[in-house]
């Protein structure tokens, strides 16, 4: 019962950081989106938890603004990054939302350690286009304008197929799957026009945008399809 | 170590002994749902009421139509020494014995001479050279007024009933007919807005221009590469939703487009999709469970064969199309839009 109590809490807290983040690109205001550090006790304990599950994207607006992090939000960062390594026997992307958190650090922060070395991504070789989009979905922080990575270089090769999944995920309305896709499919080349992704977009929020997790991933397209650089 | 080149050859090997196993098992599949259908042509069989005015069309000429077109078919893909092509071809005669061999037509068209499901009947009959001349000249005459020209029909219908034209000798059109970009499928529509009744539609309009498989060429290129890269996902979803039979016609529709690409036929999509076969190799339409059908109206066998026939027909279809496809099949690298069969931009 304890458990499901504070996974239910994470997930309240995940939800309300996302909300932040996504009123921040709209420009609704909320520059900080990350709670301060030093919220003690249990509080606190979420509240980084909730940044590390969101991943790279509690910076997310900041960095497509180009505006200095605060640097309370980036202290919690910072903290989030060191307090949650990820283990030996991570999946990869877990390992590869770590790398993520890192490098979105060390570019808020050239002061802060270099970011470990790139996972790799011998586990999406050969991955079928349903696998390949649910994977990348999940590691769309990692979708960024000139982002240089392993993951974003196997997506590049692979346009048709991010576009398979995003219809897929829309037709079985996993809203979540379909905005992260839908993200991915703003950067990559290649991708076949009659897609429609604008219209798109605007679908998956109409249907899954009470959902901040999907809202986050919609407005993060929308910004780097108007032109926001890293 | 093994030089490059051999490691090419082995691929190809491997590829070229897949598609064989893929198409051998695809014609067992075609064979047990032709026997299948085979073992029902007493509900084929037109009934009493095929002539009369209030018969129920859907349930008497509609099904003897898709079972000549399947057959039709696959008479002409198959060779004659081929047990599918005898099978069908029997089929067939026995259809048109049904019709008295086409003495019926003339008749039902002066029951209702404005409709037109009584010539998009016999086109799927004169495609396999079953053919009533007199029945011909009555439609022609009906054809060319402005009300038959002006007969209020989605762009879909109209496409077959001008291709039933067309086969009947009434009128030839253009290479584009300039119904197509009135469906949904000429219009090129965002991917993800695809629903069940779309999927009809665009089965629909593919089967009308491809002559039902037997001219894949005539589909325009853009409506191959628009089908190359969106079929997957819509096969992978009605399949995952147990939507067997507009499964079972979008693998046709796949298979007419492989016509043009030389794409492999979808291994896994069609695992599902024949493991969803019953007892005799019959196709349900969808996952709903026998009970709850067991509740409509008719007898159980009457439910039995409406809630199987078309997508064993179906089934039947596109399996012979697909496996007929290697005899004629484009190199890949030449035709694939997209080298590498993951999706990657050429």
């Amino acid at each position: 019962m304890e458990q499901s109590g504070t996974s239910t809490r994470l997930q309240a807290a995940v939800q309300d950081l996302a909300s932040g983040v996504v009123s921040a690109l709209r420009g609704g205001g909320h520059a900080h989106v990350v709670p301060p550090v030093g919220t003690d006790g249990e509080a606190g304990d979420l509240a980084l938890a909730a940044v590390r599950v969101l991943g790279a994207d509690a910076l997310l607006p900041g960095l497509l603004s180009r505006t200095a992090p605060d640097p309370a939000e980036l202290a919690v960062f910072r903290k989030a990054v060191e307090a949650y390594p990820p283990r030996a026997d991570a999946a990869p992307t877990v390992r590869w939302s770590h790398w993520a958190m890192a490098r979105t650090l060390r570019r808020a922060d050239p002061s802060s350690a270099e970011p470990p070395d790139e996972p790799d991504t011998a586990w999406l070789d050969g991955a079928t286009w349903q696998v390949l989009t649910h994977q990348l979905a999940v590691l769309a922080p990692l979708a960024l304008p000139g982002e240089d990575c392993a993951v974003s270089r196997l997506a590049a090769g692979r346009p048709v197929d991010v576009a398979r999944g995003f219809v897929r995920a829309v037709r079985r309305r996993d809203w979540r799957q379909a905005a992260g896709a839908g993200r991915w499919l703003t950067l990559l080349p290649g991708v076949p026009d009659t897609v429609g992704l604008e219209s798109g977009l605007d679908f998956v929020e109409l249907m899954g945008g009470q959902d901040p997790l999907v809202a986050l991933q919609v407005q993060a397209a929308r910004r780097m399809r108007t032109g926001a650089g890293v | 170590m093994t030089a490059p080149a051999d490691a090419h050859r082995t691929a190809d090997a491997h590829r070229t002994a897949d598609a064989h196993r893929t198409a051998d098992a695809l014609r067992t599949a075609a064979g047990d749902a032709l026997a299948w259908v085979d073992s029902r042509r007493a509900d084929f069989a037109l009934g009493e009421d095929a002539l009369a005015a209030d018969g129920e069309v859907d349930r008497s000429w509609k099904p003897l139509g898709e079972l000549a077109q399947v057959c039709a078919t696959v008479t002409r893909l198959t060779e004659p020494a081929d047990p599918l092509h005898a099978r069908a071809r029997e089929l067939l005669d026995f259809a048109w014995q049904e019709t008295r061999e086409g003495e019926l037509f003339p008749r039902l068209q002066r029951l209702e001479p404005f409709a037109t499901y009584p010539l998009e009947v016999y086109a799927a009959f004169a495609a396999a050279g079953l053919r009533h001349p007199a029945f011909e000249q009555a439609a022609a005459v009906v054809a060319r007024t402005r009300g038959w020209r002006l007969t209020e029909q989605d762009p879909t219908r109209r496409l077959g009933v001008l291709r039933a034209e067309e086969r009947c000798g009434i009128h030839r059109f253009a290479q584009a007919p300039p119904e197509l970009p009135q469906t949904w499928l000429g219009g090129l529509p965002e991917p993800w807005t695809f629903g069940r009744d779309a999927g009809y539609a665009l089965t629909h309009v593919v089967f009308h221009l491809g002559d039902w498989g037997r001219d894949a060429s005539a589909l325009p290129p853009d409506l191959v590469a628009y089908l190359g890269d969106w079929l997957p996902p819509w096969l992978d979803t009605c399949l995952e939703a147990g939507l067997w039979d507009l499964g079972a016609e979008l693998l046709a529709v796949a298979a007419t487009v492989a016509r043009t690409t030389g794409e492999d036929a979808p291994a896994g999509d069609w695992r599902r999709l024949l493991a969803a076969r019953g007892p005799s190799g019959e196709l349900p339409l969808d996952d709903r469970d026998l009970d709850e059908i067991a509740a409509g109206p008719g007898s159980d066998g009457d439910r039995y064969f409406l809630h199987h026939y078309h997508s064993t027909l179906m089934a039947a279809f596109a399996a012979v199309l697909a496996a007929a496809r290697p005899a004629g099949r484009a190199e890949p690298a030449a035709a694939g839009r997209r080298p590498g069969g993951q999706g990657a931009p050429s």
